[in-house]
């Protein structure tokens, strides 16, 4: 850059000097006739005024010509230079000292005697400096050379002359962490320092440097500095105060995000890192293997996630979280949060919430950031106080409001202002912990029993406030919120302690949500509850209970009439998650990690056991978004071998065992809900069996294409083996001769070649006999 | 059908092999013990005692009369096959790791590990001159400076050594003599005559001779200078714990740690076929008869006492040679299995695993009725 300017034409010199130095405008812009040319300005001029200048102007000055506006901002530039206006010599008394050195010092006295060198009127300065002394121009000082290494700080302690040592000491020992500091200037005013000082590097990077890392730097209790470039002075300086509508944005085309929903096949995609997190792929699903779309190295430092509808894909990173997505898996945004570790998506993709640890300050909360997903842009950081469980803002089912609980207070949000819902938190003392309800903008929350008030579980609507329903408990340790995926119903496990009797009791207290004023009903468990689950979409829940050898899943339905129903009891389970298909009815029970990985395929509608199957030391089991497929994985974060993950149907047939080498995770791509009404749902159901005579035609077809397709596959490799093996034993063959030459005439090409050589021997064979009595001998 | 179950070592075992007509079977484990059995019913024919350490590897020559075992307690060593007597002890400065007989049977290689300072060597002695195991000169030393030999083999012909690698890669070094001066020195041309050598003061006992008639045959070629890599491949990504040859030599299987078997070609090292398991690979057979590879291995042993039989995976695993496609698996072992030999009939195969024994299966006649659809 600087280089560029060097070599540029006056006029670039010129325009240089202009920022920094706004009064020495004048003779760059009109050269007046007689005006010696315009010397390279900039702050360095100032230093150079009391030399050169003066020298120069002690020229120009004593001209009959000279023109009458001799810069008035030169004179304040150059102080009290002596040319700068005519004067009787007394006056210019202060600089005769300088002057005096000066060759041109006798031209003062001289006056008119001397012939003039100025310009005659009309002369037209055509040399262009550069041609005149390019050279030596090449080296001038830059403005840039040293006012980059300079940085101002604010906030600095104003002291007396008798402590000024004593703070530049402290000063110095704070700044010269970030390099040598070359220069340092402390103004001063009636005594004292005026709070901010200037200090000179060695190197723009270390200012640079220095503001990064000293900006907010507390001294004391009072001072906490500001640390700017001098550079930047200028910039700020220059922001209009008038708002500037801001530009149109080009629209950026980036392709059918939704694509993956349009493929024939009706297939699913995930995503799979292994590698210990090294490689990132995304997979279709397909019965017979995995068709692989993209994949690539180092695409994500910890892991992915995907978007609530699967629109995006992020990625983790040191320095923020960018969002893939398209056919191509391109870039979409990017999110720049240093050291961010946690994030979570609104529910309508709107909105992406991130957490890091390191980003807080005290005036800025940085913490958690939350972030306009189409924009880019910041909507609003938070501090991160409390140490609660991730995510710490729950979103309500549209993503117009968002929630979360500090000490005794609940905080509502609302977007897009992102702004205090009525500008108020809720106080609600002792508040333990809270949901939003997935069918509708309603926040579940309890609070604990305190003295002689019970525990009471609250429904409120929002943005309302309104209480719906409240329901007092007695006796509590502990509850948790149960939402059934729609919103229809809400289970409160409440684990009592009755009086007068040993041990913990579980209540499930249901809430019917789509009945008038909430009705409620109870489930009583006494043995230990190790997993409870709602079917989505449906009216039916399990739960698992019992101790370790001996643990029951027990499986009940809400019926329309309020009546808990069980409707069956499984027992002896090697269980201790779970796992509900998206669609319903069909759950797999597993009994992950110390459990072995024991797999229960259930169907619900009839409560049979499909299937039962292991995969060991499985950790994850992951259905598919439509409730076709159903994966296991043991992941390499858990367990160090046999990182592998098994495709199964919803039924309980292993499908694919695929193993990847230090497989991490598997996740697959959420869909959208179904644009389809309920009617048209209906429809289909009621045409499955039309349906499903086409796909098993299309599975038969593909099934025998795959077959020849391996038969295919084998012969070639067969055919290819052959042939090497045609070619080696016709080496074998070659050899034949100095082989026998080896072994000294024996052949031993074939086992059975010098069987004349052969010695008999005899060998026994040992026949160990064991009486075992048959049958019961009593 | 039941597999007879050999038990004649304390320690796991180390390499176990057939001699060339198979009626007998050699094992090795890493305690002192070197035994040899009747593959036919497994009755011990007896043992071969004076290591003095863990012995990693045996082999015997083509007309059995001679065994050969490296050991750990740095030496390497020849045996009279029938009779149990040790004819010559050969002191080195660290482990043996590998051994093994040329094609004709009269030169001897082994390779020693790179441990306590010394560097890691493949030593060549050539049996019909006595001078070089009197005086422990052999007549050539490859020094192998970058990464330990694990595995060797002799090429075909004995005219190279096929050397697996710790780093995962397969060397083909040049065994022929070069030196004209050393193939003068060996005056006596066949009848070659060696003594035991004189080890600490041992030159007292008696002087054991014999005679070694099976052949005249001296190296034919004698070209470029010897040791010289002829041909480097790099396929596996750890190391190669095993290379065992076809029937004809033309190939050979390489067992490695990163979980594969490969096959190369002997001459050109040129890389066949790749077999894929999920845990490391100790060993790998190939069958004489049919186009079936046998894979031993395991979880690593150091790592077996946190995991249960059921994730080790001690399996010895068959595979199709030209699919590269597994089509049966036998269990046993309880812990992995280190070595795997094919009967020169095909119709057995034997495994030595790390829980000491050694299982000699015969094979059901479903095994050779089996065939793949293509």
């Amino acid at each position: 850059m600087q280089d560029a300017e060097n070599v540029a034409a006056p006029e670039a010199a010129e325009q240089r000097a202009e920022p920094g130095q706004q009064q020495e405008q004048q003779p760059a812009a009109e050269p007046p006739p007689g005006e010696e040319p315009p010397r390279p300005g900039g702050p360095g001029a100032q230093e150079a005024a009391s030399g050169e200048d003066a020298a120069a102007e002690v020229e120009a000055g004593p001209g009959p010509d000279v023109p009458a506006e001799p810069a008035a901002g030169r004179e304040e530039a150059a102080g009290a230079a002596p040319g700068s206006s005519p004067p009787p010599p007394e006056e210019s008394l202060a600089p005769v000292p300088a002057a005096g050195e000066q060759p041109g010092g006798a031209a003062e006295d001289g006056g008119a005697d001397e012939p003039s060198f100025s310009d005659p009127e009309d002369f037209v300065d055509d040399v262009s400096e550069e041609e005149l002394l390019g050279d030596i121009l090449k080296d001038r000082p830059q403005e840039a050379d040293g006012i980059d290494s300079v940085i101002v700080v604010d906030n600095v302690p104003q002291v007396g002359p008798d402590r000024l040592e004593k703070l530049k000491n402290v000063i110095h020992k704070i700044f010269s962490k970030f390099g040598k500091i070359t220069n340092d200037f402390y103004p001063e005013e009636d005594g004292k320092t005026k709070g901010y000082i200037f200090l000179e590097y060695a190197s723009p990077a270390h200012a640079v440097d220095a503001v990064k890392n000293a900006d907010g730097y507390k001294l004391d209790k009072q001072h906490t500095f500001r640390v700017n470039l001098f550079t930047d002075f200028d910039k700020y300086m220059t922001i209009s105060d008038e708002w500037d509508i801001p530009e149109k944005q080009p629209f950026k085309d980036l392709g059918n995000l939704r694509y993956w929903l349009e493929e024939a096949e009706c297939r699913d995609q995930y995503s799979v890192i292994f590698e210990s997190g090294d490689r990132t792929s995304i997979f279709w699903n397909d019965v017979k293997d995995p068709v692989s779309i993209e994949e690539r190295a180092r695409w994500t430092e910890t892991y992915v996630r995907w978007s609530p509808k699967g629109t995006y894909l992020a990625t983790f990173h040191q320095r923020g979280i960018a969002l893939w997505g398209g056919e191509k898996f391109k870039q979409i945004q990017r999110f720049s949060h240093q050291g961010v570790q946690l994030i979570d998506f609104s529910p309508c993709e709107r909105y992406l919430v991130t957490f890091s640890p390191l980003m807080d300050t005290q005036d800025d909360p940085q913490a958690i950031i939350i972030w306009d997903i189409l924009t880019g842009q910041k909507k609003r950081g938070f501090h991160c106080e409390s140490s609660a469980h991730w995510p710490i803002f729950k979103w309500s089912h549209d993503g117009k409001f968002f929630a979360r609980m500090t000490l005794d207070t609940l905080s509502i949000y609302e977007t897009p202002s992102m702004g205090l819902l009525d500008k108020k938190s809720l106080k609600i003392s002792g508040i333990k912990d809270f949901s939003w309800s997935p069918g509708g903008n309603i926040i579940a929350f309890w609070v604990p029993e305190d003295k002689d008030i019970p525990a009471r579980v609250t429904l409120m609507q929002l943005p309302t406030r309104q209480e719906i329903r409240v329901r007092n408990l007695f006796n509590v340790v502990d509850c948790k919120l149960h939402w059934q995926k729609n919103g229809d119903y809400l289970c409160v496990k409440v684990d009592r302690t009755p009086k007068g009797t040993q041990g913990v009791v579980t209540n499930f207290e249901i809430f019917r949500m789509r009945e008038k004023q909430v009705p409620v009903d109870v489930v009583e468990m006494k043995e230990t509850i190790i997993a409870f689950a709602w079917e989505p979409n449906g009216s039916k829940f399990a739960v698992l209970h019992g101790e370790a050898p001996r643990i029951s899943v027990s499986f009940y339905h809400v019926k329309s009439n309020g009546k808990i129903e069980l409707i069956k009891m499984f027992d002896k389970q090697q269980a201790n998650t779970i796992f509900w298909s998206p669609q319903g009815q069909f759950v797999v029970l597993a009994g992950l990690r110390s459990m072995n990985g024991a797999l229960a395929f259930v169907d619900t509608s009839d409560c049979t056991v499909m299937n039962i199957a292991e995969h060991y030391m499985a950790s994850d089991v992951e259905w598919d978004p439509t409730g076709r497929y159903v994966v296991t994985s043991v992941s390499w974060w858990s367990h160090k071998v046999d990182n592998a993950y098994w495709l199964w149907t919803f039924q309980g047939r292993l499908l694919q065992k695929n193993n990847k080498d230090r497989f991490c995770q598997l996740l697959w791509r959420p869909r959208p809900p179904t644009l389809l009404s309920q009617e048209q749902i209906k429809q289909i159901k009621k045409d499955l069996k039309k349906y499903s005579k086409i796909f098993e035609q299309k599975d038969r077809l593909s099934q025998s294409k795959a077959s020849k397709e391996l038969v295919e596959r084998r012969r070639t490799m067969m055919e290819d083996f052959r042939k090497y093996r045609k070619m080696a034993q016709e080496l074998y063959m070659e050899q034949k001769n100095e082989r026998l030459e080896l072994r000294g005439g024996v052949d031993t090409d074939e086992l059975d070649s010098n069987v004349d050589d052969w010695e008999e021997e005899t060998i026994e064979f040992f026949v160990t006999e064991e009486i075992i009595p048959l049958g019961n001998q009593e | 059908m039941k597999p007879i179950l050999l038990q004649g070592h304390e320690r796991s075992i180390t390499q176990i092999k057939y001699n060339r007509e198979g009626d007998l079977l050699f094992t090795v484990a890493k305690d002192p013990i070197v035994n040899v059995w009747y593959s036919v019913n497994g009755e011990r024919l007896g043992t071969y005692m004076g290591h003095t350490g863990a012995v990693w590897c045996v082999d015997a020559d083509w007309d059995t009369k001679h065994v050969l075992t490296g050991s750990a307690d740095n030496s390497c060593r020849l045996w009279d096959c029938e009779t149990g007597k040790q004819l010559a002890l050969l002191k080195t400065n660290s482990a043996v790791r590998t051994c093994g007989f040329d094609f004709g049977g009269n030169i001897i290689m082994f390779s020693t590990d790179k441990q306590m300072g010394y560097q890691c060597f493949v030593s060549f002695f050539d049996l019909r001159d006595p001078s070089q195991i009197d005086n422990n000169e052999p007549y050539m030393k490859i020094p192998c400076n970058d990464s330990k030999i694990t595995s060797a083999v002799w090429g075909p012909l004995g005219e190279c050594i096929i050397a697996g690698h710790e780093g995962g890669e397969l060397n083909q070094y040049s065994a022929k003599r070069s030196q004209p001066g050393a193939e003068s020195a060996l005056c006596h041309r066949g009848a070659g005559m060696y003594s035991r050598p004189r080890v600490n003061g041992a030159s007292s006992r008696k002087r054991k001779t014999f005679h070694r008639q099976k052949e005249q045959h001296m190296q034919r070629h004698s070209v470029k200078s010897s040791g010289e890599v002829l041909v480097n491949v790099k396929e596996h990504s750890r190391q190669i714990n095993d290379i065992q040859l076809s029937r004809d030599m033309t190939m050979f299987v390489t067992a490695s740690k990163d979980n594969t078997a490969k096959l190369f070609d002997s001459t050109t090292l040129e890389h066949q076929k790749t077999f894929r398991t999920e845990r490391p690979v100790n060993s790998a057979a190939l069958s004489p008869n049919y186009d079936h590879v046998v894979l031993g291995g395991g979880q690593e042993a150091m790592d077996v006492t946190t995991t249960s039989t059921r994730i080790g995976k001690f399996e010895a695993r068959f595979f199709h040679l030209a699919f590269e496609e597994e089509f049966g698996r036998v269990k046993g072992h309880f812990g992995p299995i280190n070595s795997v030999a094919f009967h020169p009939d095909g119709k057995s195969y034997s495994s030595g695993g790390e829980d000491g024994y050694v299982r000699i299966h015969y094979f059901d006649p479903q095994y050779f009725e089996f065939e793949f659809e293509a």
